[in-house]
């Protein structure tokens, strides 16, 4: 790249032509995080069988950039329920919740892990929001492959309109 | 046809052959000895006619006469699970029943053994010492229906989490009475028992920090 000296009559941004461009930090920082979810699966059912079928070759969730599956949650920043929880589960649930780095996001797969699904029983938690905040919930039982995307893309919607100045308080 | 290699032992190291699975004794004839040899009577709700009551005292040489025998070798404990009674269509009786499933793997033979036990005094002897799989399956069996299995090394609950008050299999336990979890159960003493047993020495006890007892919330995100 070959640099012209400025005639100081002109502002230099003129001639800086398309080197840069000009945006604002959020939309940066937001373009980074949905395009680059680190999903952690915590399948504990069938529900979990549509995720891989979501992560394998015949739907790709790569298309969306979150393909990288981490089995640690401190290395993953959306946290995908597949499957149903139980009280017994419940407090593992909430601890690997807690050891994920904020900004973190959570998508409740199916029927079960939404509203206890058919387990209308002394074990069942009905609906991990007692437990966990949620933002995407998935319909079906199980979901398939398509609606399991689909709610990728509404997390992505979701990243696309936050600000960084409005950070999720922990604990939330 | 395409199978017709299949019980070609080429790589030479064939495993040694089983033995074929021999014709056991009829059901008649296993009500027979246990009728006999152990005051056991057959119950006839069960319409497969493979069912014996034995009293509570036999129960340990029921379960040694049936391991045991030439003829007989029981030789594997299928389940253990309970029955409970209360409001069953015409019962009259023991509220609950301890229910052992055992198998042979020489004979093809079944055999279901029943122990009728009373709620106030929901006990059965142990049999953990005879199968090992019975120690889990003696816990289950009384993390659910609550009868307790008398000289158990470990009696906790195994499918329920450990604050749970109850047992839930019981037919006057509200079923959909739920009982949440604050704490998580480390397991810690089990895991220093498995590692004893595995000829570690434990140096340093861990100490679990179970961390602050968590909360539930409603749908409003409200603390309950």
């Amino acid at each position: 790249m070959v640099f012209k000296p400025t005639p100081a009559s002109v502002t230099p941004e003129v001639n800086l032509g398309d080197a840069f461009v000009t945006t604002r930090v959020d939309a940066v920082v937001n373009w980074g995080r949905r395009n680059s979810l680190w999903p952690f699966p915590f399948g504990t059912a069938c529900c979990a069988i549509e995720f891989m079928g979501m992560v394998s070759s015949m739907f790709d969730v790569s298309r969306f950039g979150a393909e990288l599956v981490r089995f640690s949650p401190r290395q993953a920043d959306l946290l995908i329920i597949a499957g149903t929880v139980t009280y017994k589960q419940a407090p593992v649930l909430r601890r690997i919740y807690e050891q994920m780095l904020a900004p973190r996001w959570v998508i409740s797969a199916g029927a079960c892990a939404t509203s206890g699904g058919f387990y209308d029983c002394y074990c069942t938690v009905p609906g991990i929001d007692e437990i966990i905040p949620v933002d995407v919930y998935v319909a079906g039982c199980p979901p398939r492959p398509e609606a399991f995307l689909e709610a990728i893309w509404q997390i992505q919607q979701k990243i696309s309109g936050e600000a960084i100045r409005e950070q999720k308080a922990i604990g939330a | 046809m395409s199978g017709a290699h299949h019980g070609d032992h080429s790589h030479g190291h064939a495993a040694p052959a089983r033995p074929a699975i021999q014709p056991g004794l009829s059901k008649e004839r296993l009500r027979e000895i246990l009728e006999s040899r152990l005051a056991a009577k057959t119950d006839s709700r069960d319409l497969r006619g493979t069912t014996v009551i034995v009293a509570r005292e036999r129960l340990r040489d029921a379960v040694l006469l049936l391991r045991d025998e030439s003829d007989l070798r029981f030789d594997q404990l299928l389940d253990i699970s309970g029955v409970d009674y209360l409001a069953f269509p015409g019962h009259r009786g023991p509220r609950f029943a301890a229910v052992y499933l055992f198998k042979s793997t020489v004979f093809t033979h079944r055999i279901t053994l029943k122990v009728e036990v009373d709620e106030d005094d929901a006990s059965v002897p142990s049999i953990h010492d005879l199968f090992l799989f019975a120690n889990w399956a003696e816990r289950e069996t009384w993390d659910q229906y609550g009868i307790v299995f008398v000289g158990h090394p470990n009696l906790k609950r195994l499918l329920n989490h450990h604050e749970f008050i109850g047992h839930p299999l019981r037919k006057d336990y509200p079923c959909q009475k739920r009982q949440k979890l604050s704490v998580n159960d480390p397991m810690i003493d089990q895991l220093e028992a498995r590692l004893k047993q595995r000829g570690y020495t434990v140096l340093e006890h861990g100490v679990f920090e179970p961390g602050t007892p968590m909360t539930y919330h409603d749908k409003a995100g409200a603390a309950r």
